[in-house]
């Protein structure tokens, strides 16, 4: 082996060290798991695919599959939209640019916890300023819109419109990648573009949204990775799986509350086991999704010119 | 018959920098200018400010007789071709060239068949199903070119398109950017700094230097009528000789003490041992072979000049050589203005103290 390779192999020792005793094996145990019973009171004992079994006829684990999906179909698309939105608008200089760039970005660095306490109130039905703003100017307790005002915490479609709304403020990273890749993007596409006398419209269509394509693909793979564990603070803080029986219970949750709240460390492994699918299964479709589209020239290619 | 294109004052400011100080600028219709200076003399921004990329800060912009002053850029029909190429990552070759028709609302088909046809004429008919990263440099630049053939704009202008080219392709890619354009007729400016370049497309040159226009005139009248020492040195390679009007070279019927007097080193005789009487004596310091040709660096009454000879006739480096030059190649320059001063007819051997 060259000297190189060795302090390479030296240098990357920590990390390799790190990933083997705290994500691996843990991982590895954690499928071992599953495939028993196991409180740490009793010792644990195989049960086989009891656990499994089990699962399948589990309303908890039922509601949570959909409300899982459902969250991963609205708030995936809808935090792209708006990260990659508030990226365009900022990207220029202008006055207040900065501030606004950090103001996108605070929300992401409050601690999850505090966050999760403040949508609590931020959403408290009587009090809480979500509501008090959608009834300004609206009539005998309605809202704005004329409509009852939202019961965020009661509801059952409001509660989960709750949570995502709570998520659509924590895209700050999403945001900080996509303006990166947009300030890197060639000034003389757009120049082109600006010859040619393209719109803002087409620049946005034939320009910018084909070369930052390679990069939200990228994103994308990423969020809805993070987003299945994501809604798991917001909903137990907030809603606690609540309004019953199980309208915002997501899997990260049900996963909890068999294991630390239930003892049932085996039956949790299996849950983890689960969603560890549902991820594999989203990213794979997401995958095969993009392959086609690059395929035909709908994205990929290199996010920089080609020439100089 | 109006201009193709005229520039009148012509001033652009970005910022703390100003790019052009009052350029004044006429292209026939069909006519291939090009513009030639060094690096930092405002070429790219003689031709954002054509095609509208930076607003002027003052003057007129006119293509074919409508003032374009105020236009957006994609009002004032014009093309361009960016050094870089500038061909977008993701639509293949066909639908890059077609690009500019799309965006005007052409559909699908018509665009397709125009962008064929583009790049038929500059060569990269075999191309239009790749993508970008998929070719070479002198690929690229083919389709950049057919790029703002597949339009009919008022205007063509390119920025340096050969400037990433190698030596041996840029040579070929200019004889068919010529051809192409005498094929064309169109109107055309043409930005670079390879004098060569200018030389061999332009039927007009235009020496910016500072933001500022120094000459316009045919290659032949650049290369023997320099209206600027600037123009003088700056153009030939390498540029012409100059020295003071009282230095070793003497040129009967002007102020020796206010010009300076230029000789192209193409002109410059290099003879004998510095015995004869042809010139003064010097001293050969330096002798660069290229190929046929010699540049031999030659010190004369402690001035430095550079003789393009023949390599087979060349001296060595020590030699003592005579300098002989014909008065009817000196220029003489006003050493305050640096404008070019009309020689008085006439005239017989100069050089001769």
């Amino acid at each position: 082996m060259s000297r190189d390779r060795r302090q390479l192999l030296l240098m990357l020792t920590p990390y390799l060290v790190g990933l083997v005793v705290l994500v691996l094996l843990p991982a590895a145990a954690t499928m071992a798991m599953a495939f028993t019973e196991t409180d740490l009171i009793a010792g644990s004992r195989l049960v086989g695919w009891d656990n499994f079994v089990e699962l399948t006829g589990d309303p908890a684990v039922r509601a949570a599959v959909g409300n899982s999906l459902s969250y991963l179909a609205v708030s995936v698309p809808l935090r792209l939209v708006l990260a990659v939105g508030l990226a365009l608008l900022l990207h220029r200089r202008a006055r207040a640019v900065g501030t606004a760039r950090a103001a996108v970005l605070l929300p992401g660095a409050v601690p999850e916890l505090a966050y999760g306490l403040l949508w609590l109130w931020l959403l408290n039905p009587i009090q809480g300023p979500v509501n008090q703003l959608l009834m300004l100017g609206g009539q005998g307790g309605r809202t704005m819109f004329g409509s009852l005002p939202p019961q965020w915490l009661t509801d059952p479609e409001d509660a989960r419109a709750g949570i995502v709304l709570m998520s659509l403020f924590t895209i700050g990273e999403t945001f900080v990648i996509v303006l990166t890749a947009r300030l890197a993007l060639p000034p003389e596409a757009y120049e082109l573009a600006e010859l040619e006398g393209a719109h803002a419209g087409q620049v946005l269509r034939r320009v910018t949204l084909p070369l930052l394509a390679p990069v939200l693909t990228v994103l994308v793979v990423r969020d809805t990775l993070l987003s299945l564990q994501a809604s798991f603070v917001p909903t137990l803080v907030v809603t606690n799986g609540g309004p019953p029986p199980y309208a915002t219970t997501y899997l990260s949750l049900v996963l909890y509350q068999d294991a630390f709240e239930y003892l049932r460390y085996g039956y949790a492994a299996a849950v983890a086991a689960l969603m560890l699918a549902l991820t594999a299964v989203a990213v794979l479709i997401q995958w095969r999704l993009l392959r086609r589209w690059a395929s035909r020239g709908l994205v990929g290619g290199q996010a920089r010119l080609p020439g100089n | 018959m109006t201009a193709g294109l005229s520039l009148h004052g012509v001033h652009l400011t970005r910022g703390a920098v100003t790019a052009l100080r009052g350029v004044d600028l006429v292209v026939d219709r069909g006519e291939l200018l090009v513009v030639l200076g060094p690096s930092g003399a405002g070429k790219s921004s003689l031709l954002r400010a054509i095609a509208g990329l930076d607003p002027v800060t003052g003057g007129t912009v006119k293509i074919g007789g409508r003032d374009v002053t105020g236009l957006r850029p994609g009002q004032r029909n014009v093309s361009m071709v960016f050094q870089s190429y500038s061909l977008l990552p993701h639509l293949t070759v066909a639908d890059n060239i077609a690009f500019g028709h799309r965006i005007r609302g052409a559909d699908r088909r018509a665009a397709a068949a125009r962008a064929a046809q583009a790049a038929a004429t500059v060569g990269c008919q075999d191309l239009l199903t790749r993508r970008p990263h998929q070719l070479s440099g002198g690929e690229r630049q083919r389709v950049a070119l057919a790029r703002v053939l597949v339009r009919e704009p008022d205007v063509f202008l390119l920025d340096e398109p050969l400037a990433n080219l190698d030596a041996g392709l840029r040579t070929r890619m200019r004889t068919e950017i010529r051809a192409v354009h005498d094929r064309l007729g169109a109107t055309t400016v043409y930005v670079t700094h390879d004098q060569s370049e200018a030389m061999a497309l332009g039927d007009r040159i235009a020496v910016l230097r500072d933001g500022r226009i120094e000459q316009v005139d045919t290659p032949d009248e650049v290369w023997h009528r320099p209206r600027t020492r600037h123009v003088a040195s700056f153009v030939g390679a390498p540029g012409m000789n100059l020295l003071p009007g009282d230095g070793p070279l003497r040129l009967p019927g002007v102020q020796a003490s206010a010009v300076e007097l230029g000789v192209r080193p193409e002109h410059v005789r290099l003879g004998g041992d510095g015995t004869t009487r042809d010139g003064p004596p010097g001293d050969v310091e330096r002798v660069e072979v290229l190929g046929e040709d010699a540049l031999v660096h030659v010190r004369l009454g402690g001035h430095a000049l550079i003789a393009r000879v023949p390599a087979r006739t060349r001296p060595a480096p020590g030699d003592r050589v005579t300098v002989g030059v014909a008065e009817e190649h000196l220029h003489a320059f006003d050493l305050v203005t640096g404008e070019r001063i009309p020689l008085p007819a006439g005239a017989g051997r100069a050089a001769a103290r």
